[in-house]
């Protein structure tokens, strides 16, 4: 065997030879002096240069790819974005003051606020079911910076990737009479009698979706809002949750433009670049929106109240504050609405023979919701103006 | 306000985006995840920083988003993933050095968190930016093949970075120590740190 090279050399120190290579070398080394002699300055030299490199320390903490994955996530959605959804609707520089507490809407709506009715407890997932509405103050954090328009992109694209879609709702479907709208959504379709027939009645297909809770994107999300201080429970990781969205119902009274109609029907489609409501003659728009409580299935040992507690904090509730409301709360019925307390207001009020809540916003034109859910049936009347007006047109419903 | 919610909750379902993939998600996903910490590992070695390690590091996955050529093949993704953090990071080494004092700041505090001696960190912080200085002036093939090794790179995984044969990466790893060897002693003349 000739003398060895020093690749050859190298590679012996460094322990990457196989068998057969090995011995030959080995062999070799045991009658050449001289091969021998360079072996030690190829390994002198490997453990010198190694040394000095080993020095250049890696992360001395553990590096976790699942927030980066979800900036990246963020930014590729920026990229390919030339559409707004819902959500982003909800994310626009208009409402985006609003923004925490909209998600949480949305959040609440979609799994926090219903909690475990036991009847299924004998059932693999819990059935959640509203039965009444209880509004909070919030006051979300000031929010024109990029941090929150990613944080909202990041939301975005974790519902875009984790939500399932069961039940397609189809096109809402416009009815003539408030008779052919109750016989297609299989309840009783109420109208405001003082407003004389509804200018329009549209009825929006069942919906389904299913989403599974992903803690660390979550999580991640969180981080990325500057809320390292909140900690998602780690039972909710993996968890299952099933939406159900019956049959609804809008009545449209006044003139309420198609534009407008649409903003607020299921279905929607991407709004055109105009802002839609800046038209005065729309201020007599009421629409009435009636809907059987979605239901609500997810596993019976996920604790909604955690869950609810650390979403009323991204909202801008401090941490003892978001707890003690959350204690108050019977998690078993009540869907949760936070009112931005910065450009909203609510009060308790009596509708319909039972209590409702009246939520005014000083922007978007004075607007109103009441809300309130009477046998079953969760109505929001909405409208401009005087908040009280909706009172009296609640009082003129048809039974 | 909540039946509207509810509503626009079915309105996820036309506004659902279909962007144009060239990676399937799920598969990307997984690259990224894999991939990810290592070669956030290799940048902090090279530049000593992890702000920056990671604000390279996610140009290297841009890139790779946007070359779904990559996909077929088997280790082509990794060793494309590393050569390509290696050559942006050996490019950013070379451009930061005018930068180098404040760097070595960063890498002081980071690198020698563990350490017991301020004496000791400084020794070490200094001795970092003297390697830093000699990758940097080495060809960038060699800095590459150095820096991959010191990550705890196979040969096998480094014939795949470089493109290389197996048997000839001990060849270029004892030019490079050799090259790298040299060159520090010219730099720094402490024959005894080296």
């Amino acid at each position: 065997m000739n003398c060895l090279s020093d690749g050859t050399l190298q590679s012996y120190v460094d322990g990457e030879l196989d068998k057969i290579e090995l011995q030959e070398i080995n062999q070799h080394l045991a009658s050449c002096p001289t091969c021998r002699s360079r072996l030690e300055l190829v390994q002198s030299q490997s453990e010198r240069v190694q040394r000095a490199l080993g020095g250049l320390a890696a992360s001395n903490e553990a590096i976790d790819p699942a927030p980066a994955l979800a900036r990246f996530r963020a930014a590729l959605d920026d990229e390919w974005a030339p559409k707004r959804g819902w959500w982003g609707r909800v994310f626009a520089p208009r409402l985006r003051p609003a923004w925490g507490a909209l998600a949480l809407v949305g959040a609440v709506a979609v799994f926090l606020s219903v909690a475990p009715a036991r009847t299924f407890a004998a059932r693999i997932l819990a059935m959640l079911r509203v039965k009444k509405i209880t509004a909070v103050s919030v006051y979300p954090v000031s929010t024109e910076t990029q941090t929150d328009q990613r944080t909202a992109k990041m939301l975005s694209q974790l519902i875009s990737d984790n939500v399932v879609v069961t039940e397609d709702a189809g096109k809402p479907q416009p009815q003539a009479s408030a008779a052919a709208a109750s016989k297609l959504a299989g309840f009783d379709v109420r109208t405001i009698a003082q407003l004389g027939a509804p200018q329009k009645i549209m009825v929006n297909g069942e919906a389904g979706f299913q989403m599974t809770l992903n803690r660390g994107r979550m999580q991640a999300i969180l981080q990325e809002a500057g809320r390292t201080d909140i900690q998602l429970p780690a039972a909710i990781d993996g968890a299952l949750v099933a939406v159900h969205i019956p049959r609804t119902v809008m009545t449209a009274y006044g003139n309420c433009p198609e534009q407008r109609m649409r903003r607020h029907g299921p279905g929607s489609q991407p709004e055109s670049q105009a802002p839609p409501d800046q038209s005065e003659s729309e201020d007599n728009c009421v629409f009435l929106i009636q809907a059987p409580s979605p239901t609500v299935s997810v596993p019976p040992n996920l604790k909604l109240s955690q869950l609810a507690e650390a979403a009323l904090q991204l909202a801008g509730m401090s941490p003892s504050e978001a707890h003690s409301f959350c204690q108050t709360v019977d998690w078993s019925s009540t869907l949760v609405v936070p009112v931005p307390g910065n450009i909203g207001s609510y009060q308790t009020v009596n509708v319909d023979g039972v209590s409702g809540t009246l939520i005014s916003m000083r922007s978007d034109r004075n607007r109103y919701s009441l809300l309130w859910v009477k046998d079953g049936i969760i109505y929001s009347m909405n409208g401009h103006g005087d908040p009280n007006q909706a009172l009296n047109l609640a009082a003129s419903l048809t039974d | 306000m909540i039946a509207e919610t509810a509503q626009s909750l079915n309105a996820l379902v036309p506004a659902r985006k279909s962007r144009p993939m060239q990676w399937p998600e799920a598969e990307f996903e997984a690259v990224f995840l894999q991939h990810y910490p290592r070669v956030v590992n290799v940048l902090m070695r090279l530049l000593g920083e992890r702000t920056r390690a990671e604000e390279l590091a996610n140009d290297v996955f841009w890139k790779l988003y946007r070359t779904p050529a990559i996909r077929d093949g088997d280790g082509r993704v990794g060793g494309w993933l590393y050569r390509t953090a290696t050559n942006l990071g050996i490019d950013a080494l070379r451009a930061g050095t005018r930068r180098r004092k404040y760097e070595d700041a960063a890498a002081r505090s980071q690198e020698n968190a563990a350490s017991a001696s301020p004496l000791d960190d400084m020794v070490r912080a200094e001795q970092c930016s003297r390697v830093r200085a000699v990758l940097a002036a080495i060809k960038p093939a060699q800095a590459q093949i150095l820096i991959l090794r010191a990550s705890g790179f196979s040969y096998k995984e480094l014939a795949d970075v470089l493109e290389a044969a197996p048997g000839g990466i001990g060849t270029m790893l004892s030019r490079a120590q050799a090259e790298f060897r040299t060159a520090y002693l010219q730099f720094h003349g402490a024959e005894e740190e080296l």
